[in-house]
């Protein structure tokens, strides 16, 4: 198994470094690293269906069809300063979250975005940081924003004792709500936040597959 | 999508990792800085709704910064929404108004006047318009939002001076019929009870109202009562949507919309039937009325009516989720519990017979006994925040003056000029335009001049358009009061910039009775100035152009008083000493300094300063508590309706039959629609959709459509989708979702784009009671027109 997964992750490496025409120095940190960052990250996620952040950047051949095919520009591709990852499609909630309409996953080619239906979408997983939360925070401040505007609404998101509580086995991370929270905070980030969780394994290196 | 332990470990670390994140100390760090940062904080009134919540504005350098809540107000005991926590962003918003604008011609560009020309062009256009056409060819129209001082001193100088009837505003389009509804039902405006009742309350029947998004700081005392006696506690949610008040609801009746006045008769015949009723309360204090006369019948002649409202019968028009046993069930509830407390707001009130259906909650009440004791009351909701002080009680519409009193009467008129000291005869017996009427006479061309003041009836009005039209005419002189730009301003000649709330003092009342002020924090922008200031110099101007010393007279008292206290003070002084006096809306014990003093201001009747620093009264009628039942008293019962309009000091029992809406669906438009509010709006949005973070959440209405519904038009969420009616369309994304009744449609008001102002699309049929417009109910056709677009927040500017 060890041997295998070092083996995949060889032949991966070298794809991509092709791929992106560089050569990278590649030394033993790399085992424990991933070899370039992924740019996946909180609130900046890839479009429903994604597979794993480990296959994403292989399996997906930059067509920028989901990118055409959305209707409310949340799917936007990454630019060239990305280099390896330069043209892979991610929405940025915080711009233009996505309303599920699911038309991305209808035209994906290579399917990388793979046909789900909206209520199986994990794009991510909401996390309110209770301590920028106007309504976590502070006593006396009634903010509902987060859970007035979810698709699932008492299924993803519920409230407790008037507190928005995200269900994390429900949630898609369309983003929705993080665009619509009021507070912003001084790193940029709101006070809910979509972190791709799914992409990533907890140690956060690869995912093996389906 | 099954959950496998690798997912469920993967989400367990992050979830971790991310509350870890959460710990950043630094970020506490800033918030507090801020906090810390407010040079002084201002007590007041939030500008918002009708609730009526104690805010503190902090000020920093001389700029608003911050809002917090006051926790010792009795109203809102601290909470806020976000409307309430962010409007301060819109002192010194950079598109405020802040010069006085004016074109000659509507086709015109504006130009920067002084103010001395404006308040000329003003004078000059309504005198040539009274001297060429009459008194009637001008009008006001005022607004809910406005301060009690500014709607009173404006129906003063068009009474007194200008002598005409023609004083309206938009609370006509929110609350007339439950104006007629108190009125026809207990004799006299205005709940009797008050918001101390929900945490008394057993049984809550809350109808025709989106709560926890129109009045969310109500709504979350009534669901901590729920939420803190889930078993002691019943919550009735009836409303032909599911909306996010029904989520605290046992029961949700779910009707097809405008039946329910079926359901609420089938209920008192449940409640008669079953022997539910308090006979000797209705005995004591309840008479049975029929008919415009106001005929007395026998409580016989009630059951006789009743018998036509079988539950069974009632389903069958109800439809829905309406079942005979539900009925049953829900009046067993409303008449058993030890305290039923019925709250309701624009789904009753915005309807063709919307004063009927007042009568039959309140029917409900006087049948059960339900009044009058604690947690029980017949409790209608207002929606602005001095529509209840400043409109219904400072003489704000065209059949009203200042203290309940009716222009048809000539006593109640001359007791009035008495005390303004104008000559008796002055104010013309024949109410003025109601707002539908008076936008009609402006499509008529019968107007010649009229005020709008803190309110866009371009975008409120029913069937706008039409009314639009009128608007645009050139022979309609339009003077607009505001602080934004609207759709209002963009069909003005003479546009007129004003001080917002916390720039100006003066007095909100809010739904409960209650007159809390608000005084000066900040500095307005620009040259805007506040309104009462303007109205005065204004009138001094026309009676030099009319040579009437009448007109000057009017404003006598207020000459050479600064404006943003003393000018104020004077006219609330007048108002309250001279207009209130002997009657039910007495506010001669809450003056400026009692106000101030008072966290949370006072409820009315308080004839006593003594009286109104202990709060007010709660409850009225119940001797003992409300000082005017005992001056009223007329025997030794404990309960004294002492309302001036009803000449027996009873309560009086409607029969009201059963009547749908003007429009129902056909072949051509089968579907409902009906329109509403949403959380972080506000009306016509010219304030919260220029708060970033409350546009943010909504930036544009959507259509509402029930997942059945949609399927069979292949309608799929975010589907730009067209809801056309007999009078105009609109296209809008839709928005698929468990919410109205099958066969119904559901749009938000508050959009100012031309596709998406759903005001073009209503029906401006009204109520022949209470002149109010059925906005909730009209028949519409929808289609698919496009999938999904990506579209963009729209708001008026310069």
């Amino acid at each position: 198994m060890a041997v295998d997964r070092k083996r995949r992750r060889f032949f991966k490496a070298v794809a991509l470094l092709g791929l992106s025409g560089r050569l990278w120095s590649v030394g033993h940190e790399a085992e424990a690293r991933p070899l370039f960052p992924s740019p996946v990250r909180t609130n900046r996620l890839r479009p429903p269906g994604a597979v794993p952040e480990e296959l994403f950047p292989l399996r997906c051949v930059r067509c920028g069809r989901c990118v055409e095919v959305c209707p409310y520009g949340s799917i936007r591709p990454l630019d060239i300063r990305n280099g390896v990852f330069a043209g892979t499609p991610v929405i940025d909630v915080t711009k233009v979250p996505c309303w599920l309409c699911m038309k991305c996953v209808e035209v994906c080619p290579t399917g990388s975005l793979q046909k789900v239906s909206q209520q199986d979408v994990r794009m991510g997983m909401a996390i309110i940081d209770k301590h920028s939360c106007f309504t976590w925070k502070e006593e006396g401040l009634l903010c509902h924003t987060c859970y007035n505007v979810c698709p699932f609404k008492e299924t993803a998101i519920k409230l407790q004792a008037m507190k928005p509580v995200v269900v994390e086995d429900k949630c898609t991370g369309c983003g929705l709500c993080v665009h619509a929270c009021p507070v912003t905070r001084d790193d940029g980030e709101k006070a809910i936040n979509v972190q791709p969780v799914y992409s990533f394994d907890a140690a956060g290196s690869g995912h093996e597959g389906r | 999508m099954g959950l496998t332990r690798r997912d469920f470990l993967k989400r367990t670390a992050a979830a971790a990792a991310a509350s870890y994140i959460g710990l950043r100390l630094p970020f506490d760090a800033p918030e507090e800085a801020m906090a810390a940062d407010v040079d002084s904080w201002h007590i007041g009134s939030c500008r918002l709704c009708g609730v009526g919540c104690r805010v503190r504005l902090g000020v920093k350098d001389g700029r608003a910064v911050a809002i917090k809540g006051v926790p010792e107000a009795r109203t809102s005991m601290g909470y806020l929404c976000m409307k309430g926590m962010l409007f301060y962003k819109l002192m010194g918003h950079p598109e405020r108004l802040t010069t006085p604008l004016y074109r000659e011609s509507k086709k015109d560009e504006f130009r920067e006047i002084s103010w001395e020309e404006a308040l000329d062009i003003a004078a000059d256009r309504f005198a040539k318009a009274v001297k060429e056409h009459g008194n009637d060819s001008v009008a006001y129209y005022g607004s809910g939002q406005a301060l009690t001082e500014e709607t009173y001193l404006f129906q003063k100088v068009m009474r007194a001076g200008l002598q005409t009837n023609n004083v309206e505003g938009n609370p006509r389009l929110c609350m007339a019929s439950a104006v007629g509804g108190y009125l026809t039902s207990f004799g006299a405006d205005e709940p009797i009870g008050s918001y101390a009742d929900i945490e008394k309350a057993t049984c809550f029947f809350i109808i025709g109202s989106n709560m926890a998004e129109a009045h969310p700081v109500i709504f979350r005392r009534v669901m901590r009562r729920k939420l803190d006696n889930r078993n002691s506690v019943t919550v009735i949610n009836a409303d032909p949507r599911i909306s996010p008040t029904s989520r605290i609801a046992d029961i949700h009746l779910m009707f097809e919309p405008g039946t329910d006045l079926a359901m609420l008769n089938a209920m008192a015949y449940v409640i008669l039937d079953e022997g539910l009723a308090d006979e000797k309360f209705i005995e004591n204090y309840a008479t049975f009325r029929i008919g415009k006369d106001k005929k007395e019948v026998t409580f016989e002649d009630y059951k006789e009516f009743l018998a036509d409202y079988t539950p069974e019968k009632a389903a069958q028009i109800c439809k829905g989720n309406i079942t005979p046993e539900k009925i049953r069930k829900v009046a067993r509830l409303f008449a058993r519990s030890s305290a039923t407390m019925s709250m309701w707001t624009m789904g009753i009130n915005q309807r063709k017979r919307g004063v009927w259906a007042n009568n039959m909650i309140h029917n409900l009440h006087i049948l059960t006994g339900q009044l009058c004791k604690p947690g029980a009351d017949s409790f209608s909701l207002t929606g602005q925040p001095n529509a209840c002080g400043g409109v219904r009680e400072g003489g704000g519409l065209c059949h009203i003056l200042p203290g309940h009193r009716l222009v048809k009467k000539e006593k109640l008129r001359n007791q009035v000029e008495e005390a303004w000291g104008v000559p008796l005869g002055r104010i013309p017996p024949k109410p003025g335009y109601h707002t539908m009427a008076m936008f009609s006479a402006i499509n008529q061309g019968k107007i010649k001049a009229i005020w709008i003041n803190c309110t866009s009836p371009a975008q409120s009005l029913p069937n706008c358009d039409l009314y639009r039209k009128g608007m645009a005419r050139e022979d309609c002189f339009m003077v607009v009061t505001d602080i934004f730009p609207t759709k209002t301003t963009e069909l003005a000649n003479l546009i007129l910039p004003t001080a917002f709330h916390f720039e100006k003092t003066g007095v909100y009342g809010c739904t409960e009775r209650r007159s809390q002020i608000t005084r000066k924090a900040v500095d307005a922008p620009g040259k805007a100035m506040p309104e009462v200031w303007i109205v005065r110099e204004w009138a001094l101007k026309l009676a030099q152009k009319l040579q009437d010393p009448v007109i000057e007279k009017s404003v006598e008292p207020f000459k050479g008083l600064e404006p943003d206290y003393a000018l104020p003070k004077a006219i609330w002084d007048e108002y309250t000493q001279k207009l209130t006096k002997g009657r039910d809306n007495d506010l001669r014990g809450a003056t400026y300094e009692v106000l101030e003093k008072m966290a949370d201001g006072v409820q009315w009747p308080a004839p006593t300063e003594e009286f109104a620093l202990k709060g007010g009264t709660y409850k009225k009628f119940v001797r003992g508590i409300d000082p005017l039942a005992d001056v009223h008293a007329k025997d030794d019962k404990p309960l004294q309706f002492y309302g001036p309009a009803h000449p027996d000091k009873k309560l009086w029992v409607w029969l009201r039959p059963h009547k749908g809406p003007e429009e129902m669906p056909d072949v051509q438009y089968p579907f409902y629609l009906s329109t509403g509010r949403i959380v972080d709006h506000w009306h016509t949005m010219s304030m919260t959709g220029r708060i970033t973070e409350l546009l943010r959440a909504n930036p544009y209405a959507y259509v509402e459509i029930n997942p059945s519904d949609a399927k069979a038009l292949g309608i799929k969420p975010g589907d730009m989708v067209l809801v056309e009616s007999r009078r105009g369309r609109n296209i809008l994304p839709a928005k698929v979702y468990e919410g109205p009744v099958k066969g119904m449609v559901f749009v938000y008001w508050h959009d100012m784009d031309e596709d998406r102002m759903i005001n073009r699309v209503t029906k401006d049929a009204y109520d022949p009671g209470s002149k109010e417009p059925e906005f909730k109910i009209c028949a519409c056709r929808i289609e698919k027109v496009s999938g999904p677009k990506p579209l963009k927040p729209y708001i008026v500017r310069m």
